[in-house]
């Protein structure tokens, strides 16, 4: 079962402008941020928060060599040493004819290797039970939360008082 | 208002440049022992087609973005308008090989020499789209491009001074103008494409080669684009134009490369597939005496910019968008070089070798490599002249400067060529602002942000 053992404090804007300056503002007071939320991904927000790029691109190349490699091999082997069988005249190693089903298997490879490693690192997964902070950052409300044993109450709401946020409130999750 | 001003050692070296070409087309004029000039002609075909083709293509994106209310190129869209004022030139130039078509200057097509076409079933098939009167509308074609580049640039020319930031007038104009363009010029380019270059293969077809040529064409723009305006930024203008446009120009190198080889191996693996003989017949004659180019083509046109532009901070680089622009911009070439030269040298030998060779179109292709040095010696044992004895030489060996691998007489023309492009696009781009001021979306345009 999950424990509830953070203590979140947290502000919602109206608006990803205002979210954004609030961040800055963040940034520049060393407030440590615990987390953004977003209805949907806001431009230019990451570099303001300073998250660092990520490497799942890097993963989905290692993947989608992986199939390059998978459906090349195999069916080279498949159609040379296996099972040769000849298709209309054509040579057994016949690359021409090799190409599209590389390619369609490099794609998956690489879609399916990056979603499952996207769900690993991000403890996702059946049962996982994800908790939201209030409603509305489902729909229109942009918010920015602290940690209360980093970031003390106190200072968390002058500093959400001060950027404008709609509504200040605290949940343990 | 900012306007480009050609320096006097960039005009020197611009025209310096054309000064090379015409000495090497010259040069390869008089080199030619047989009479026919087809190295020249080729040559001078090769680069017309290229460079007409990346000025139309310029042309079309432009209108892209029109008919989409893009906004992101609106700073340096006067390149675009720049580049697709070379139509005119490229008018002459065409005119120049439609000219020779009338007055038989010269054998590019086979399906000209009246006698080839008597004699060979499919050519007379063909003779109702593959004949003088429809090159003629090939030219008229562009003329008629080179009316919309002028009547777009002009709405965009006036509204510098007529326009405001709020006023769409002009906006709507340009679009109304875009977008009747689009469809004209999408299927007229085939028409075009088929009939400047297809046709030099005269017996065979393939329904993808617009498409194929296109996307050459078309990568090629891209990549011309951002050497020009890497070039202009380091020369102190279009400061604005950020990391955020290369960005953008960089996927559309690097997705146009992608489709390029998609259509190109599309072509290729039908055609393998089908076998059948007179579609194969063309990469049957590349594979097995231009292997160095038609495989290289590949690895430079595809591997090269998909790997190098595949990582996001590449296409944002300066360096390596202009190592990767150089590149494909010669691999297009190649790619060209690789479409024209060897149907117009099997033309060459087909009209030297006389009119033997007609009859039906399988005996004449279906198996050409053989046959062609067989016939070819035959000729020479009986005491046949001259070209005949070339046939044999392009036959037998696997290099021939100017024919089976671009020579420094090729690379010179090319030069001449790209300078002639750049001094008529330098030439036009001075003629205006650099900025188009009042274009409504210059905001968003400086604001891009990707």
């Amino acid at each position: 079962m999950r424990k509830f053992n953070k203590d979140i404090i947290f502000g919602l804007y109206d608006d990803e402008t205002d979210l954004i300056s609030a961040v800055r503002i963040a940034k520049g007071a060393h407030l440590d941020i615990y987390d953004v939320y977003s209805p949907f991904p806001v431009h230019g927000l990451d570099p303001v928060l300073g998250l660092a790029e990520s490497r799942l691109h890097i993963a989905g190349f290692i993947y989608g060599m992986l199939g390059t490699l998978t459906a090349f091999l195999g069916m080279t082997w498949i159609f040379t040493k296996d099972w040769p069988i000849i298709f209309g005249g054509k040579p057994y190693w016949s690359v021409p004819a090799f190409i599209p089903i590389t390619f369609e298997l490099t794609v998956l490879f690489a879609s399916i290797g990056m979603t499952v490693t996207y769900f690993v690192i991000n403890g996702q997964g059946p049962g996982v039970v994800n908790p939201v902070l209030h409603d509305r950052i489902t729909d229109d409300k942009f918010c920015i939360a602290f940690d209360m044993h980093h970031v003390d109450e106190s200072s968390a709401k002058s500093f959400f008082e001060k950027t404008g946020a709609t509504l200040i409130d605290k949940k343990k999750i | 208002m900012i306007t480009y001003s050609t320096p006097s050692r960039q005009r020197s070296l611009l025209i310096a440049g054309m000064v090379v070409g015409i000495i090497c087309l010259a040069l390869t004029w008089f080199s030619d022992t047989n009479g026919q000039h087809t190295r020249f002609w080729t040559n001078f075909l090769h680069n017309s087609v290229f460079f007409t083709g990346i000025s139309v293509m310029a042309l079309f994106f432009y209108s892209v973005c029109h008919t989409a209310w893009a906004g992101w190129h609106v700073q340096f869209k006067r390149v675009w308008e720049a580049m697709s004022m070379f139509l005119a030139v490229g008018l002459v130039l065409m005119s120049i090989i439609a000219l020779g078509l009338i007055f038989g200057w010269h054998h590019l097509y086979h399906w000209s020499d009246s006698a080839s076409v008597e004699a060979d079933a499919l050519l007379q098939q063909k003779s109702s789209f593959l004949n003088t009167a429809w090159y003629l509308v090939s030219i008229g074609i562009v003329a008629i491009w080179f009316f919309f580049a002028w009547k777009l640039r002009g709405f965009s020319i006036i509204e510098d001074t007529e326009g405001g930031v709020k006023d769409f007038k002009f906006q709507f104009k340009a679009r109304w103008w875009s977008a009747s363009f689009l469809p004209f010029v999408g299927f007229s380019s085939a028409l075009v494409f088929w009939q400047w270059i297809m046709s030099v293969d005269a017996h065979w077809y393939s329904t993808l080669f617009a498409w194929y040529s296109g996307a050459s064409l078309f990568v090629s723009m891209i990549a011309m684009t951002i050497l020009i305006l890497i070039y202009l930024k380091s020369n102190g203008y279009y400061q604005n134009v950020s990391s955020e446009h290369f960005h953008d120009l960089g996927k559309y190198l690097f997705a146009f490369s992608i489709f390029w080889t998609y259509l190109w191996f599309s072509q290729y693996m039908l055609i393998w597939y089908a076998n059948i003989g007179e579609e194969t017949v063309y990469f049957k004659l590349r594979q097995d005496q231009y292997p160095v180019l038609f495989y290289s083509n590949l690895a430079i046109n595809f591997l090269i910019p998909f790997f190098i532009l595949m990582r996001n901070d590449t296409k944002r680089k300066v360096g390596s968008l202009i190592v990767v622009s150089l590149i494909v911009i010669f691999g297009h070439w190649l790619d060209f070089f690789l479409m024209i030269k060897p149907g117009a040298l099997h033309t060459a030998h087909e009209l030297a070798g006389g009119s033997g060779h007609g009859g039906s179109m399988s005996e004449a292709h279906g198996e050409s490599v053989g046959r062609h040095v067989g016939d070819a010696a035959a000729q020479v044992a009986d005491g046949g002249h001259e070209v005949a004895q070339g046939a044999v030489h392009h036959a037998s060996s696997a290099f021939e400067a100017g024919f089976t691998m671009p020579g420094f007489l090729e690379f010179g023309t090319l030069i001449g060529f790209l300078c002639l492009f750049l001094y008529v696009f330098y030439a036009q781009l001075s003629k205006a602002n650099l900025i188009a001021k009042n274009d409504p979306y210059l905001s968003e345009s400086l604001h891009h942000h990707v």
